[in-house]
């Protein structure tokens, strides 16, 4: 009945993996797309980018805090692409490791410093980057109407036409065709910081250069020609002629003057948003960010530096509301309230009145890389620690609490290891690598139908049993957990084969051994299995420790190679106690078992009859 | 009859194969290859993969022309984007999916990578996402080791506590011993004959580890089953039933070895084969090296190790000065010992004396008679089958 029972057991346990297979939550396609198992991206194909991570200030390893927080920034970094399923995991204690699979792209300025600073905040501009709706209809053939640049080209100029000169266009507030880059009076702001210059060759002068003439020297002279936000229902030409600036990336963007990313209706937020990582970190210079992803920002220079906090909490006030403690450093402090007293008084750089809070009073914008991620209006001189409310929750509270000690975070980043994998070479990896585990099943079922026979039979069975748990196993974790199969994952679950195998021969060869000593079969396969199991249990514990030891302190592939040798060999033994015994035992029951010529265990049967059983063995057991 | 060739006698584990009376040879040959493999370690060194360097490759596929074409080609990217580095290696490689020209370059930095890859498929005519590539710092190699020693001594220490638990400390030493000096040869092997070591050589090399430990946890499992209370009888010596075990074991060991390494052979014909460089192939071939000196160390070098230290433990010294007096007045008396049927002359000889196929066999027959009754157990309901009783049976299947 036993052997019966563990099968059942086997059975149960297969149903309820391919139930969860199909069924669990985000399962979702057809039949088949819910038995895809993550691929890693050397198989699919994709980026992966490891950067290391050091403290700054004495090169060691950052606290998993640090690192944490660092790799949610470089999380929004990445996401800011687009891509789905793209991935940002830590490994060890220094790494971030981020994976875009299907995507062949780039990535090594996500690693790039994220810088906090605190700027007040100028001016507010409508961020959505759509044109108002007047303009497109009237726009192409409606003759330019009081506006500030008259133009005297026709409809047709505002197409990007890179040559500046073709259009002979002089604009009234601005500089010739051709001329030199416009200097806009104010700032030039938006200058990468010195970490982004080292690796942009071209320097920004050249990068403006490439812009205005892709932009068209027309749309060019009109942004510049801006002091404040256009308004383009009062002039539907100008969007047309602003229409190029809607076509740039975010790289591009980044490189105009703070100015004209402020005053150009056509940049919204989404391209403000893909700037690259610190190009608005450099303190010195006025910069527009958005928050929220609607509202553009025109921001004085940095007087605070994410540097000078010192610490930042989430806490309950008085009231039992959610609020942000921040500290400050000594240093710090005196910038902090030099700046709430500029903001509170509206001194200095004035902020415009669509800038004021609900009081009335100058905010401060807490930026982070590219974007606002608050913007706490000022309601005093704070010389002391200071406090952000807000009806905050506690996730959102920690959140801001979290981002804003980031500045105090002396993190940088170095890239390790960047891999490109294009969809071909991916699948001929995928390829291979299923080869690879065919070649090596077929010859360990060829030698084990070979040794043993018609018990090659059972080994076969099994494998094939461990496969289609394993399969099942990869696909459900690889929805739940995330585990991604890689190249080095297969090997591991070729290698593992060896495994699976090695605990038959262990107890195969117990049962020669047993039936040697004169057993019949019947009762040589539960001894045998007793004296195996300890065996096979300390073989494969050993296994599975090696491969836990290897997932938890290794960095890159060898991660997912240990996890799936690990998960294969406990499922190995899964198979082990719950088919292979039952099944012996079930065998040993059946005639054709006790035919040497069909099982392999009957060649040891003629030992016995040649005199040659040994001795010294039987002493030894009983012994 | 009792004359069976030496695979028979492997299949039936009685290949009285004295390889613990001959440890002093396996020692210093253990001692030899592994100085030899650490002198080669320290003055020759590794040949480092591009993981440990710094490097960057690039893989085009072969539809844009030959190798040499795409390396004139190349170096002239080189020179125009990447700033004047330099191509170390061009070679085909690919199988299933498609054929690629890797090509491997001193280290240039992120940007002048991209535009060495855009450059590329700009000449070659092929959009740049069709090209492959990777850039390793020179850090990142040495972050892989350095983790993997951190978790080669982690295993270490947890497999000796797991091992002391499971069986005792001396065979936990013997063990570990055993695992180490396989390493050193492995290592050594890579170090002579100048195999490329990647990161990926070090997954396959923390791998070994597991394996090594496999068939020396097989071998000691049966040791300790044959030596359990054997200082009750006076048959036996430490060394006797180990060497027994070794030779009961041999062929488990050889079947389990041949089955890891079927597969791993599988991972180096493709990854070596097919794909030619890369992941698969670095693994396979320091799965195989490592697991074939597994086999090895753990039969030549575990087992008797385990006997010196064994030997050492006062009971058993003890133990086996009685069985070699009792035994030294057994061979005056050979009919004695024969009635007695303690047939201690089935034992390989103490360390200078093999025992001959003949001998073995002959010995193995001989007290026949007198040991049948002992061997019956309790357990074996069946088992006490009188000896002529299952040669009916087999009769005319044997060895097919």
């Amino acid at each position: 009945m036993r052997p019966g029972r563990q099968l059942a057991v086997l059975a149960g346990i297969f149903v309820v993996l391919y139930l969860l297979v199909f069924f669990s939550s985000g399962a979702s396609g057809g039949w088949k797309d819910r038995l895809e198992p993550r691929l890693g991206l050397d198989l699919v194909g994709g980026t992966r980018l490891t950067l290391e991570a050091t403290n700054t200030l004495d090169g060691r390893a950052p606290t998993a805090d640090n690192l944490e927080r660092a790799r949610q920034i470089i999380e929004s970094r990445v996401n800011a692409y687009g891509v789905a399923e793209a991935e940002v995991v830590t490994e060890g204690d220094r790494n971030i490791v981020i994976s875009l699979p299907g995507e062949n792209r780039d990535i090594n300025e996500v690693g790039s410093a994220a810088e906090l600073r605190f700027r007040k905040v100028l001016k507010i501009a409508d961020g959505s980057g759509t044109i108002p709706a007047p303009a497109p209809t009237e726009s192409p053939e409606a003759t330019p109407s009081g506006s500030a640049s008259p133009e005297a080209t026709p409809s047709g100029s505002v197409s990007p036409t890179p040559d500046a000169d073709a259009n002979s266009s002089p604009t009234p507030g601005g500089q010739g065709g051709g001329a030199p880059t416009p200097t806009p009076s104010e700032s030039p702001a938006a200058t990468p910081s010195p970490e982004a210059t080292e690796e942009v060759t071209q320097s920004i002068e050249e990068q403006r250069r490439a812009v205005e003439q892709k932009v068209g020297a027309e749309a060019w002279a009109a942004a510049s020609g801006l002091q404040a936000p256009a308004d383009l229902s009062a002039d539907p030409s100008l969007a047309d002629r602003l229409k190029p600036f809607a076509d740039l990336d975010g790289r591009e963007v980044a490189v105009l003057p703070a100015q004209m990313q402020f005053n150009v209706p056509t940049i919204g937020c989404p391209q403000l948003d893909d700037r690259p990582p610190a190009s608005i970190s450099d303190p010195e210079q006025q910069a527009v960010a958005c928050e929220g992803g609607y509202a553009k920002n025109l921001l004085d220079v940095a007087k605070v530096l994410g540097t000078d906090v010192s610490d930042a909490n989430a806490v309950r006030d008085e009231t039992s509301q959610w609020v942000v403690s921040l500290n400050f450093t000594s240093s710090g402090q005196d910038k902090w309230t030099a700046l709430t007293r500029e903001a509170f008084n509206n001194e200095g750089q004035a902020c415009d009145a669509s800038a004021l809070g609900d009081e009335g009073k100058c905010r401060v914008a807490v930026v982070l890389d590219n974007e606002i991620i608050s913007s706490p209006q000022i309601q005093g001189v704070l010389t002391g620690n200071s406090q952000i409310t807000g009806n905050f929750s506690n996730a959102e509270a920690s959140e801001l609490a979290g981002y804003l000690s980031y500045g105090a975070l002396p993190v940088t980043f170095e890239a390790q290891e960047q891999q490109n994998v294009t969809a071909t070479l991916g699948a001929s990896h995928l390829r291979a690598g299923l080869l690879a585990a065919g070649i090596g099943m077929l010859l360990v079922v060829i030698y084990s139908f070979f040794y043993y026979r018609l018990l090659g039979s059972v080994i076969f069975l099994s494998l094939v049993l461990s496969a289609l748990l394993l399969f099942g196993a990869l696909v459900f974790l690889g929805r739940q957990i995330g585990f991604t199969l890689t190249l080095a994952g297969i090997a591991g679950i070729i290698v593992s084969l060896g495994v699976a195998a090695d605990s038959f021969v262990i107890y195969f060869e117990r049962l020669k051994d047993e039936i040697r000593e004169g057993r019949s079969p019947r009762s040589a396969v539960p001894r045998a299995w007793i004296r195996a199991r300890r065996t096979i249990i300390s073989a494969n514990a050993i296994t599975i420790l090696s491969a836990l030891v290897l997932y938890i302190v290794s960095v890159g592939t060898v991660k997912g190679f240990a996890f799936a040798l690990g998960l294969a060999t406990v499922l190995d033994l899964l198979v082990v106690f719950l088919f292979r015994h039952p099944i012996m035992t079930l065998f040993a029951r059946t005639p054709a078992f006790l035919s040497p010529r069909v099982s392999g265990l009957g060649r040891v049967l003629p030992a016995r009859s040649e005199q040659a059983a040994p001795p010294r063995k039987q002493r030894v057991k009983e012994a | 009859m009792a004359e069976t060739g030496l695979a028979a006698r492997l299949y039936k584990g009685e290949a009285g194969l004295n390889i613990v009376g001959r440890r002093k040879t396996w020692f210093t040959v253990a001692a030899l290859l592994v100085l030899i493999a650490l002198g080669s370690i320290i003055f020759r060194g590794f040949s480092l993969g591009i993981e440990f360097a710094g490097g960057n490759s690039f893989q085009v596929p072969t539809s844009v022309g030959s190798l040499e074409q795409v390396e004139d080609r190349a170096r002239e990217v080189l020179t125009s984007a990447g700033d004047g580095a330099q191509v170390v290696t061009t070679q085909q490689v690919g199988g299933g999916g498609g054929e690629f020209y890797e090509l491997r370059t001193t280290q240039l930095d992120a940007e002048q990578a991209e535009a060495v890859r855009l450059e590329l498929g700009q000449v070659f005519g092929i959009d740049p996402a069709e090209i492959a590539s990777n850039r390793v710092s020179e850090a990142w190699g040495s972050q892989v080791t350095n983790r993997a020693l951190l978790g080669l001594l982690v295993f270490l220490a947890l497999v000796t506590v797991y091992l002391v638990l499971r069986f005792e400390w001396q065979m936990a030493a013997a063990a570990i011993f055993s695992l180490v000096s396989n390493l050193a040869l492995t290592a050594g092997i890579y170090s002579i004959v100048g195999f490329e070591v990647t990161p990926s050589t070090i997954i396959g090399f923390l791998t070994i580890l597991g394996f090594a430990l496999y068939d020396v946890v097989v071998v000691f499992d049966k040791v300790q089953e044959n030596t359990r209370g054997i200082t009750a009888n006076n048959n036996q010596t430490y060394g006797d039933a180990a060497n027994l075990a070794v030779n009961q074991s041999l062929m488990r060991s050889i079947n389990t070895s041949v089955v890891a390494l079927l597969p791993v052979g599988g991972i180096l014909f493709i990854g070596a084969g097919l794909l030619g460089a890369g992941t698969l192939k670095d693994l396979g071939l320091v799965l195989f090296v490592g697991m074939a000196m597994a086999f090895v160390t753990s039969i030549m070098l575990a087992t008797p190790l385990l006997v010196v230290l064994k030997n050492r433990d006062p009971r058993i010294q003890a133990h086996n000065k009685r069985v070699l007096a009792r035994r030294g007045a057994g061979s005056r008396n050979e009919a004695l010992a024969a009635k007695a049927g303690a047939a201690p002359a089935a034992e390989p000889e103490q360390e200078e004396e093999p025992v001959t196929a003949e001998a073995g066999a002959l010995a193995a027959a001989a007290p026949k008679v007198g040991a049948r009754p002992s061997g019956k157990r309790s357990g074996g309901a069946r088992g006490g089958r009188p000896g002529g009783g299952g040669g009916n049976r087999p009769g005319g299947a044997k060895r097919r």
